[in-house]
């Protein structure tokens, strides 16, 4: 590997860990907010990358309207799969494996409703939806998509950010993530605030869904890449959104270089065992921090 | 008027409350005693809606609380629960605009303030996170996150567990002063009974999920029972 193609190589392990950080921080919010690993979360995707696919394909819609399509798509499938499947849960207090056993059953739900429609085939977004393929500087050709993508997670992360950081319910979402009985006793409706976490978690599923489906391709199965951000929201360390992000750009860089030295068959095979390898190393995960009471 | 009458709740299954009677007069102090299991806590959450009510019931102003946590502390009913809960991960500032949610921006940034003016600590470490105070100031920062819901009727659940002496003198005289300054009804749940009782205007001891013994805080703190059982000269815990 020569040093431009080692940048260009770069250039997409960014752009594809991008799209893994939206994945995986979208699922970590629910991790940390209801505490069970909600693989809907790839059923939400994969509707959102479909919604987006046909408002491109059948309404010649350009990039910006489909991702917002996407997002909100994602926000009302992401809110309706709260209030179908894990409501009933909730009110009867059950145990946490019953969320994660509905969740995996909605995956495959929001999949079948995709292989009904669309069929099990691969689709492509229309191919002029991004106009201008690649920028040349020099040798070096940059894929435009690529940088898109990252760019719109860029902004998809800053506006996540101030919604935790500087609004009311965004903080009370990160509380309630800390203690939920508590976040009650402060006069907030919890409720309302789980609901607002699958409405974040939806648009940032959504986004992932949309950008995801035009930088690969599409099938009724594209929800399952929501495992990549089950590895990356494990190896981020649960309750770090941070170290959720970093692990899912690390895991994309890792990925398209295994790739592209190894192949796509033997490259899973290797991320799981870095997987294991780092969890036996560093079990909180990168930035896994736990404040202990203090007496 | 905050009046329990009659009430039984507990978990589940399990009963922990038989038959309790309090009454909490405005802009007074009212002390729960007792041991470690008790019940002193399930009170206190059975009145912020955290554990149902299984038969009788909790009055405020003659009315029927509202059935959900938020809506009773909107009804200006808070708890500091036991054990201080701080947000960990939470700054200090966002700690207390949790505890003002229900409050609009202007009277967050008063009460922030005042908060500030009794436990200047907090705000020397305004943007740190609550998980790296040390456990007395945990307790200010949950203190300070109360009075952010400039409640009418604050629930105060042991607040002098795991304290230090002096800082626990000063959890207490902050009560007092909340109480007189501003006319704060306060429910007091404590093991720490000697302290507790002196400040009480009306106190009761509860065993075993009952009351078996009430008075003013004057006559139990000189009841031979309440001497021989609470007020022993050795320090729990």
């Amino acid at each position: 590997m020569d040093l431009i193609e080692i940048f260009q190589q770069v250039i997409n392990g960014l752009s594809r860990g991008a799209i893994y950080a939206l994945i995986a921080v979208g699922f970590a919010i629910i991790v940390n907010v209801l505490k069970f690993s909600n693989f809907a979360h790839g059923g939400v995707l994969g509707i959102s990358a479909y919604a987006g696919y046909l408002a491109s394909s059948q309404f010649n819609l350009s990039f910006i309207p489909v991702v917002l399509i996407g997002m909100v798509t994602g926000a009302i499938v992401a809110v309706l799969v709260e209030f179908i499947a894990f409501r009933w849960i909730r009110m009867q207090k059950g145990q946490l494996v019953y969320f994660f056993v509905t969740s995996v059953t909605m995956l495959m739900l929001l999949e079948q409703i995709l292989v009904i429609r669309f069929g099990s085939f691969f689709d492509t977004y229309p191919y002029d939806l991004i106009k201008v393929k690649f920028i040349n500087i020099g040798e070096l050709s940059i894929s435009v998509t690529y940088l898109i993508s990252l760019a719109v997670t860029i902004v998809a992360f800053g506006l996540l950010i101030y919604v935790f950081k500087k609004t009311k319910i965004g903080i009370a979402i990160r509380a309630a993530s800390n203690d939920m009985t508590t976040t009650s006793l402060m006069g907030i409706n919890t409720g309302m605030v789980i609901i607002a976490a699958f409405v974040v978690s939806g648009m940032m599923g959504g986004i992932s869904g949309v950008l995801f489906g035009i930088s690969t391709s599409l099938s009724p199965q594209i929800g399952q890449v929501v495992v990549k951000g089950f590895i990356a929201s494990v190896l981020g360390g649960l309750g770090s959104l941070t170290g959720v992000a970093v692990a899912a750009v690390a895991l994309g860089l890792i990925e398209v270089f295994l790739v592209s030295t190894i192949g796509s068959g033997y490259s899973p095979v290797v991320i799981f065992a870095l997987m294991i390898a780092f969890l036996l190393l560093r079990p909180q995960g990168f930035a896994g921090v736990s404040f202990t009471d203090k007496a | 008027m905050l009046e329990i009458n009659h009430l039984h709740s507990g978990y589940n299954k399990i009963k922990v409350l038989e038959d309790i009677n309090i009454q909490v007069p405005d802009g007074k102090i009212v002390v729960v005693i007792g041991r470690n299991g008790a019940g002193k806590s399930t009170l206190l959450n059975t009145i912020s809606g955290l554990v149902k009510i299984s038969s009788g019931s909790i009055m405020l102003d003659g009315e029927k609380l509202p059935p959900t946590p938020h809506r009773i502390v909107a009804r200006g009913i808070t708890q500091i629960p036991e054990g201080r809960r701080v947000f960990p991960s939470l700054t200090i500032e966002e700690n207390l605009i949790m505890g003002g949610y229900l409050a609009t921006a202007s009277e967050i940034q008063k009460r922030t303030l005042e908060v500030f003016e009794t436990f200047p600590i907090l705000k020397e470490r305004f943007h740190q996170q609550a998980g790296t105070l040390s456990g007395g100031e945990q307790q200010m920062l949950a203190m300070g996150r109360g009075m952010m819901a400039n409640p009418r009727i604050l629930l105060l659940d042991e607040p002098s567990l795991g304290l230090a002496p002096l800082i626990f003198t000063q959890v207490f005289e902050l009560v007092q002063q909340l109480n007189e300054e501003r006319n704060m009804t306060i429910v007091l749940v404590e093991q720490n009974a000697s302290i507790a009782l002196n400040m009480a205007d009306y106190a009761y001891v509860l065993e075993d999920g009952k009351i078996v013994i009430e008075g003013t805080g004057k006559d139990l703190v000189v009841d031979p029972r309440v001497k021989a059982a609470y007020l022993g000269g050795v320090v729990e815990e």
